[in-house]
């Protein structure tokens, strides 16, 4: 009972995150898609927290996160970084109008924000860390998106009730 | 005393917030600032990432880890039949190969002595092996359980038995970075065997084939030639295996690594003498 009370949704949010982390930080040659799906994972629960549990500990967790990242997938700190923090002081700022919106706006705005945020990540790769942009790597980002992005936004509603 | 208490603590949650937020952004922009330099924050950092996260990560993601081994191991049982035939077919052709190179190398170290020479240019700093990859998503990166306690330096070059795997990227204490071959990012000059043609080679993105990026005068390799290190660029000794040629088109060429990247258990760090 205790225990229960204790996982909250938005812990179990940030269980997930920390699960998706370690799983798309560690490449399985047998199944490199497995990778880039919790690497997807991760986004889309970082950006279900940011939309539904926004809280200024959300600033020091995208630091974390971000930082490892960065470090883990590319050895300089840069890319992942800003696009976290862009992603929650951009929502901060658009935090009254998107209040607004429908449920259905809301989960379209879910899906861009998803996708620009993996391609800004690849955009300041390629400024900051001279990393080659690689259009076979989104596209197959694209496609897990559209994949999993459903059945994921399905789970995070009923974790939320 | 009850609302001025509210108050205070609602000023003080406010001032905790605004605090936390403009903190995390200056640091970002510190760290994104000094990324690229040795700094000792960064450095630290990066010492954490591969000493704890690193083990906490491989620990979560086990489950994951077990069940690829699973399906590692069963596909291995299945092809054993096929792989034993081809393994008996290959014993045979090794053993005329065998006799012919003891040949050789008694002719070998005869024309040594002859010439005075000396065996090779290479000097073994520590034979490290595989802690975990990343070479999934953005970099092809790996780390190594040897650091810089281990004379291993940046830059150094990592081998195996088949030929150039990568360069050291990044060291700490008992952890090193090497990044791939295969990385879009990094460039080897590199000459062919057969006609001493020189170019230099970077990852194609699929993970696969090396492309050349450039080639000294256009003059294109032939197919199926070999290319190892030129030593010009003096990060990689001269004369390391690195591949066959694979595919030549109009401006450039293809290289298929000898090392097979998806079975990398232990590197040598070498580096010229």
């Amino acid at each position: 009972m205790e225990f229960s009370k204790f996982l909250t949704p938005s812990v179990k949010l940030n269980i997930i995150l920390t699960i998706s982390f370690s799983v798309s930080v560690n490449s399985f040659i047998l199944f490199p898609n497995v990778n880039n799906a919790f690497y997807i994972l991760f986004h889309l629960t970082f950006i279900y927290l940011i939309f539904y549990h926004y809280h200024y500990y959300l600033y020091v967790v995208a630091l974390v996160y971000g930082i490892l990242f960065d470090i883990l997938l590319l050895n300089y700190i840069g890319a992942h970084l800003i696009t976290f923090l862009s992603l929650l002081i951009l929502f901060a700022l658009l935090r009254k109008y998107l209040n607004n919106l429908s449920f259905y706006k809301i989960i379209f705005i879910y899906f861009i924000s998803l996708i620009i945020s993996l391609l800004f990540e690849q955009i300041i790769a390629n400024i900051i860390n001279d990393y080659k942009f690689n259009t076979l790597l989104i596209l197959n980002f694209i496609l897990i998106s559209l994949i999993i992005f459903i059945p994921t936004l399905f789970l995070f509603t009923k974790l939320d009730k | 005393m009850s609302p001025k208490f509210q108050i205070k603590v609602f000023q003080l949650s406010r001032f905790l917030k605004n605090f936390t937020i403009v903190s995390v952004i200056t640091f970002s922009f510190i760290l994104v600032f000094f990324s690229k330099t040795d700094y000792y924050v960064i450095y630290g950092i990066k010492n954490l990432s591969s000493s704890v996260v690193v083990p906490v990560t491989r620990f979560i993601s086990a489950p994951v880890n077990a069940f690829s081994n699973i399906v590692d191991e069963y596909n291995q049982f299945r092809s054993l039949k096929f792989e034993n035939k081809i393994l008996k077919e290959e014993i045979i052709r090794l053993k005329k190969w065998q006799t012919l190179a003891i040949q050789n190398s008694r002719e070998n170290k005869v024309l040594k002595k002859l010439l005075n020479a000396t065996d090779n240019n290479l000097i073994l700093i520590k034979t490290a092996s595989l802690i975990n990859r990343n070479d999934t998503i953005y970099s092809k990166l790996i780390n190594l359980n040897a650091g810089y306690e281990d004379k291993i330096k940046k830059n150094m070059s990592a081998i195996n038995e088949r030929g150039l795997v990568g360069k050291v990227i990044d060291t700490t204490a008992k952890n090193s970075r090497v990044i791939l071959l295969t990385d879009p990012n990094l460039s080897i000059s590199v000459k062919s065997i057969s006609d001493g043609i020189f170019s230099l080679l970077s990852g194609n993105g699929d993970g696969k084939y090396l492309v050349s990026s450039f080639v000294k005068e256009n003059k294109m390799p032939r197919l199926g030639d070999i290319v190892v290190t030129s030593g010009t660029a003096q990060i990689f000794p001269v004369d390391l295996l690195v591949g066959k040629v694979a595919k030549v088109e109009k401006n450039r060429f293809f290289v298929l690594p000898f090392v097979d990247f998806e079975n990398i258990d232990y590197l040598q760090i070498v580096t010229s003498k």
